[in-house]
């Protein structure tokens, strides 16, 4: 269904690619698919809270049994537990790093599985690849490494930023000012500009080359050997599709890297 | 008729703003991704802090491309 509204305006005989018109028609779901009680259940937010589904759903059938000797899929998922407990948090941020690795972990099963919907036949859709969520998660890494400053630091943490003494006292102000917009401003919004950046442009590049691929190898009849263009865009489409699988569990580790590196700034300044 | 000549060259202007933002960084990128291998080249036993490493300084220097292709769509 998504594939003809992609490609409603595309001319195989004239075009070479075929453009949607509405980029935006990719992105958004206005249409409720079912209600609970008043509140309208979009094709975004069913999403949204099949990962918390997911997400429990591997976490629990995959440690229920803790067998002396693990199959297959307990291994997997302790695997990945111990991936972001031992490689991200303790080693990141130091012996107080398990503290924080159900949080880090929480984050990156998330944005994980909502990036994985983006090669998931019949999902097809990145949902953090709309801004609401990459902002969110951002804003939540936000007050977490705020408030770790403050627990360790007090209020010299805020101090310490626009005051830094490890630099000359004339640079001071200026070093403080640069900090200041960079670790409370900048730190954030790179974070979530990053990935909902990567979902956009891995969305757009897949649904721009298979659409095109298969509108012209479909319409074959019509322009005979015109179709070979089709047959490239699919190939490259196919390409940039596994190119994508390792951007996603790329872009979920970054995320996860990086929300730890700002916590461990913001518990050890001197580093 | 002027109006739309203008929104079209805006959509132009905007895609070379984004290709000369993608400069910058690719460059940089480039950088640090050649800088890991050689140090995992010359001592293999620090490879994990190399690629970690790595990772963080891609992260960062990816930032002003990022922005550039937000503005793109801004604009």
């Amino acid at each position: 269904m998504e594939l003809i509204l992609a490609s409603a305006e595309c001319d195989p005989a004239h075009d070479i690619i075929c453009a949607p018109t509405d980029v935006n028609e990719l992105f958004e779901f206005r249409e409720a698919i079912f209600h609970i009680g008043s509140f309208p259940i979009t094709r975004t937010v069913f999403l949204i809270l099949a990962i918390a589904v997911i997400v429990s759903a591997v976490l629990y059938f995959g440690l229920r049994k803790k067998a002396v000797v693990p199959g297959k899929f307990q291994t997997s998922v302790e695997g990945l537990v111990g991936f972001v407990r031992n490689d991200i948090a303790i080693e990141i941020i130091g012996e107080h790093g398990a503290k924080y690795a159900p949080w880090l972990l929480s984050i990156f099963l998330f944005v994980l599985v909502g990036n994985l919907y983006e090669v998931t036949p019949g999902v097809n859709f990145p949902v953090t690849s709309r801004m609401a969520l990459p902002v969110m998660l951002a804003a939540i890494t936000w007050v977490v490494f705020v408030i770790a400053g403050i627990k360790r630091q007090g209020l010299h943490y805020f101090l310490g930023i626009v005051w830094p003494t490890s630099v000359p006292i004339a640079l001071r102000p200026l070093v403080g000012l640069i900090e200041f917009f960079s670790i409370l401003l900048l730190r954030p919004l790179t974070l979530a500009i990053r990935l909902f950046a990567n979902m956009v442009a891995g969305h757009l590049m897949l649904t721009l080359l298979l659409v095109s691929g298969w509108v012209f190898i479909s319409s074959v009849g019509d322009i005979g050997a015109r179709a070979g263009i089709g047959i490239a865009w699919f190939t490259m489409g196919l390409g940039i599709f596994v190119f994508e699988i390792v951007v996603i569990m790329l872009q979920a580790y970054i995320f996860t890297l990086l929300s730890a590196v700002y916590v461990q700034t913001s518990l050890y300044p001197e580093h | 008729m002027e109006l739309a000549a203008a929104e079209a060259l805006k959509g132009a202007i905007a895609l070379v703003g984004y290709g000369l933002a993608a400069i910058g960084p690719g460059i940089g990128i480039g950088i640090v991704a050649g800088s890991a291998i050689e140090a995992m080249a010359r001592q293999p036993e620090a490879a994990g802090i190399a690629r970690t490493t790595m990772f963080l300084g891609i992260a960062f220097t990816e930032a002003l491309a990022l922005i550039g292709f937000v503005l793109f769509f801004i604009a």
